[in-house]
């Protein structure tokens, strides 16, 4: 087994499953939180993204096959997409496939999930084909609100790590999303990421 | 090159003069007064605005005592321009301008969220870091990247010194309340749940703060240890996410909340997990001060004539993600 990456919240190691090439995830104790919340926060993860990794499939969104999960060890075993995320690729690359990004989260609002942890490193480019991973922070709801948290998180990240090519991807990203839930609805919850920004981010001192 | 500078965004009133050398800083003075408003209650602008004009005279001269230079010593002055209070922002701006026109002195606006990071880099010797910044007016993760501070994670609704604020006041604590909070939650190990909302790099903690307030009639120690269990494991995380996402290999910690030491414990195993370095504005130069004002006017100063005072412009809500860093 080999580490391949330190994630957001979890290890990430390179394994084999049934002589198949295979991701093991794991959400190690975090020994800085206390020790309830801790096991508490993993475990329930662990659940949320095992169950919609599966779930969204039905609905026609690329995501690896989910092999075993051990609850107690939080930990999955997973397909390994052998590609790359996205946030690693070219500049004209990632703007070209920001539109299908959009289209992709406009898919998972529309049947009622939220991501909750859309960052380019969450989307991995393989054989052509954009897949979706880390989905730990994923709840079910079709709350405007809920769904416009989840576009602005995506669009801190094109204005930051992408902040040079920040205008078009959110461009193509918003194209791609509309062409899935339809003017009317976008244009609800774009206006509704507008509110929210204006809330934390303008917010005087106080 | 010798700097004034002038900090009155919202409870501080206070001046600094600095010593520059080359890429080097010595704080040579830093005096302040700080505005308590009355027990269990918020910052009152046209109060605190009263404060700082009462005490800026005192305490711009006993700056430049301490600092053992006269006003002619001067090579330009700086003042904080925003984000802050209104009332309290045109203090220093006026002070800063009579100055200026009176003695010809350059004069620099200055962003004074930046004034935390940059005046948290001259201290701690942090490179290239990712910084996290926790005081009253912000909650923000931020990285450098093609001349500007960006955000990478932030908070959704009130910030993290919001949140300890007005809970403390309503348990009584005078504001600012965080060293009263952390003394009193290192009393309790009892952790009762309380709402946990992490949204990617981004937090929410309007529904902790309600949730805190409804349990502290069971007991205040729980209150506070279990409020501050939960807010500093959310940022921890949502810092923890920026480094794997930016794999920055330095963390700096700059802004009043800064000061707390629980934070720091969690926000070290951080960094050891993701082989960072771990840097903390010292205590006394976490919070609202003068120096990171005039240190940051002395950066700008590289590159800069000054402004002229039609230019000297205060904004309330001056985003730091907006301005333009060229030194
Ligand atoms: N199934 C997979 N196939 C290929 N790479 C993966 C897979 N799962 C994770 N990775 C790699 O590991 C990184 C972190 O995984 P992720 O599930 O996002 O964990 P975290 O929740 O810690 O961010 C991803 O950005 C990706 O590079
Ligand atoms: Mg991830």
């Amino acid at each position: 087994m080999n580490i391949i990456k330190k994630g957001a919240e979890a290890d990430i190691y390179t394994t084999k499953w049934q002589n198949k090439r295979a991701i093991l995830k794991i959400r190690k104790t975090k020994h800085y939180r206390n020790q309830n919340l801790d096991s508490n926060l993993r475990k329930l993860r662990t659940i949320k993204e095992s169950q919609t990794i599966s779930e969204v499939k039905s609905f026609g969104i690329p995501t690896p096959l989910v092999y075993f999960v051990n609850l107690e060890k939080t930990m999955i075993i997973m397909q390994q997409i052998p590609g790359k995320p996205i946030h690693d690729l070219s500049n004209p690359k990632i703007i070209s496939l920001s539109k299908q990004m959009g289209k992709l989260v406009g898919l998972m609002h529309k049947n009622g999930i939220i991501h909750g942890d859309l960052t380019t490193s969450n989307f991995i480019y393989f054989q052509k084909k954009v897949y979706v991973i880390d989905f730990g922070l994923s709840h079910k709801t079709t709350k405007p609100e809920d769904q416009a948290v989840d576009l602005r998180l995506i669009k801190e990240i094109l204005n930051s790590a992408h902040a040079t090519i920040m205008k078009e991807t959110w461009k193509n990203f918003l194209a791609g999303y509309k062409s899935i839930v339809g003017n009317s609805k976008y244009l609800q919850i774009k206006n509704l990421v507008s509110e929210i920004e204006g809330r934390g981010r303008y917010a005087t001192v106080v | 090159m010798i700097g004034l500078g002038i900090e009155s965004t919202a409870h501080t009133f206070s001046c600094a003069v600095i010593k520059k050398n080359g890429k080097n800083g010595k704080i040579l003075s830093d005096i302040r007064k700080i505005y308590r408003p009355p027990e269990g209650e918020g910052i009152h602008p046209r109060e605190a605005s009263r404060h700082h004009i009462e005490n800026s005279s005192i305490v711009l001269s006993e700056c430049l005592q301490e600092a053992k230079v006269t006003i002619k010593d001067i090579d330009i002055v700086s003042y904080a321009a925003g984000p802050g209070l209104g009332p309290c922002l045109r203090v220093g701006a006026v002070v800063a301008r009579t100055l200026a026109s009176y003695y010809k002195i350059p004069i620099y606006p200055v962003n004074h969220a930046i004034g935390h990071i940059e005046l948290g880099k001259l201290l701690t010797g942090a490179k290239n870091p990712l910084v996290l910044l926790v005081s009253g007016g912000h909650t923000m993760i931020l990285a450098f990247l093609n001349k500007q501070w960006r955000v990478f994670g932030e908070t959704l609704d009130i910030t993290l010194g919001q949140l300890l604020d007005q809970f403390g006041r309503s348990i009584g604590f005078a504001s600012p309340c965080g060293v009263n909070i952390e003394n009193l939650a290192s009393t309790s190990s009892k952790y009762v749940p309380l709402p946990y909302s992490v949204k990617g790099n981004d937090v929410s903690f309007s529904g902790l703060l309600s949730a805190s307030k409804s349990i502290v009639l069971k007991s205040k120690a729980d209150a506070c240890y279990s409020l501050q269990e939960t807010a500093f494991a959310m940022i921890s995380e949502t810092v923890e996410r920026a480094l794997s996402f930016t794999e920055k290999k330095e963390l700096l910690i700059v802004g009043g909340v800064a000061a707390n030491k629980r934070l720091s414990e969690m926000l070290k195993d951080v960094c050891k997990r993701h082989g960072c370095k771990f840097f903390v504005t010292p205590l006394k130069f976490a919070g609202d001060c003068g120096s990171q004002i005039c240190w940051t006017g002395l950066l700008e100063n590289q590159i800069k004539k000054g402004v002229s005072l039609e230019d000297t412009f205060v904004t309330q809500s001056w985003r730091l993600d907006s301005v333009t860093v060229n030194y």
